[in-house]
């Protein structure tokens, strides 16, 4: 055992650390948005907006968050004409991908606000977007909290698929690292140690933030 | 003037919850419909403002009907207030957000005018010194006082009352009854689903017995209780006040 070969690349391995966070900042708050609309599409009585909305979230939750990458990495270019570079392909296929996921915490979130929290708004002249912003949603996100707290602990962990098309973020890195060094026990226990502390981090902030919203709000 | 012609309304084919109703409701009148539960009252309390989705018939506003393509549904609702039975204030906004929301956004106030409006209110529903509580933090009758307030924000020229002290332990329901006495002696147009029979015999102008998703009678109050017409009635009547 050798662990000196963590302090000797610990740097280089860290600054993919950056990427990470960058590319799951990106994919959750992204994802997040899209989702919303997509969510709230999968609540729509027009078909015009519920059977796309519905067809877009089955078809993404069915298909491996891999092939998603790679499928913007190759296909896109080919039908746009230039490439779209790795971290920005990997981007876009992130946001499309877990905003299926998260369309159905916000149809599950939305469906959980009594029908006449509804009522209520459009009886004051609200329009449709003004009842959801000001009075749907900011309910929903709330009982939503612990499910969004999950998919972005997941969101945080699936940013390494992104190595498949030699993105260097953090695992990719670490793989580099093993490549030339040959010390795959001690640099694959440190990535295990690393997600484990910062994903433990996540949940915890997440956590003492829910508690905090509950006391606001009796 | 709410004008309502041929209404009818179902959620199952076969089964009208509203079945052909037609009627006006003059300005300045205060008028309560009471019935058995399931007659259809709420229903078509919520088809004045659109709130339900009727199939044949028409609701008329000043007029205008609620389906013609030209009418903003929104801006007959912002004219129209609502009371519901579980007040429906938005839980996660101060008393003071509740009311100034809809002022704000639909009718553009500047958050100065929106909040010394709402104030006025809250002074005339008797609980200023709340305006800072979370819905939560209120009793029910203190609840529905601010519901009526977000709803007279609105300048209103109609309210709807969808049986407003059901949901009220019975020492609350009196401080809500109040309030709208008041707003019935300021010549607000009103019309209150209900079964506070006290309320229908003191303060309305015409009660409408509804049964069925049908209005069978309408009279004046004191006819109402008097001199009631169909078996219905004063059979409902007789259960009712004992």
């Amino acid at each position: 055992m050798d662990w000196q070969v963590i302090l000797r690349n610990l740097e280089f391995m860290v600054g993919g650390l950056a990427l990470t966070a960058q590319l799951a900042a990106i994919a959750l708050t992204g994802g997040l948005l899209w989702g919303i609309l997509l969510g709230l599409g999968r609540l729509s009585r027009s078909p015009w907006i519920y059977y796309p909305a519905t067809l877009y979230v089955h078809f993404f939750r069915s298909q491996p968050l891999i092939l998603v990458i790679f499928w913007f990495y190759f296909l896109v270019p080919v039908i746009t004409g230039k490439p779209l570079g790795t971290f920005v392909s990997t981007v876009i296929a992130f946001v499309t991908f877990e905003a299926a996921y998260f369309a159905e915490i916000v149809r599950a979130g939305v469906q959980s606000v009594p029908k006449g929290q509804v009522a209520a708004g459009y009886s004051c002249g609200l329009r449709y977007h003004q009842v959801q912003l000001y009075v749907i949603l900011p309910q929903a996100l709330r009982s939503m909290l612990p499910a969004l707290t999950t998919q972005a602990v997941v969101i945080f962990q699936d940013t390494s698929l992104a190595y498949v098309i030699g993105l260097r973020e953090f695992l990719r890195r670490v793989n580099l690292v093993d490549t030339r060094e040959a010390r795959s026990i001690e640099l694959y226990c440190f990535a295990a140690f690393v997600y484990l502390v910062l994903c433990l981090l996540g949940s915890r902030v997440a956590h003492r933030f829910e508690r905090r919203r509950e006391v606001a709000l009796p | 003037m709410i004008e309502i012609r041929n209404l009818s309304l179902w959620y199952r084919r076969g089964h009208k919850v509203v079945d052909d109703v037609s009627t006006v409701f003059p300005n300045g009148r205060t008028i309560v419909i009471c019935g058995p539960s399931g007659s259809g009252k709420s229903s078509f309390l919520r088809c004045i403002n659109g709130l339900e989705r009727f199939q044949e018939g028409e609701v008329l506003i000043d007029g205008k009907s609620l389906r013609a393509r030209e009418t903003d549904i929104h801006q007959v609702r912002a004219r129209i207030g609502m009371v519901f039975q579980h007040f429906e204030l938005y839980p996660h906004m101060t008393v003071l957000d509740n009311i100034t929301l809809a002022p704000r956004k639909v009718l553009k106030q500047s958050a100065k005018d929106a909040v010394d409006r709402a104030m006025q209110l809250l002074t005339r529903v008797g609980i200023p010194e709340n305006a800072a509580k979370f819905p939560g933090e209120l009793s029910g009758g203190q609840q529905q006082r601010v519901a009526i307030a977000r709803s007279l924000a609105m300048e209103p020229q109609a309210m709807l009352f969808d049986e407003p002290t059901s949901a009220l332990d019975p020492e609350m329901i009196k401080e809500v009854l109040e309030v709208m006495i008041d707003l019935a002696g300021r010549g607000m147009t009103m019309v209150v689903v209900t079964h506070e029979m006290g309320f229908a015999r003191e303060v309305a102008d015409e009660v409408i017995f509804m049964d069925h998703g049908r209005f069978l009678e309408r009279k004046s109050s004191t006819d109402f209780f008097e001199r009631p017409d169909h078996p219905r009635t004063r059979e409902f009547l007789s259960r009712i006040l004992r």
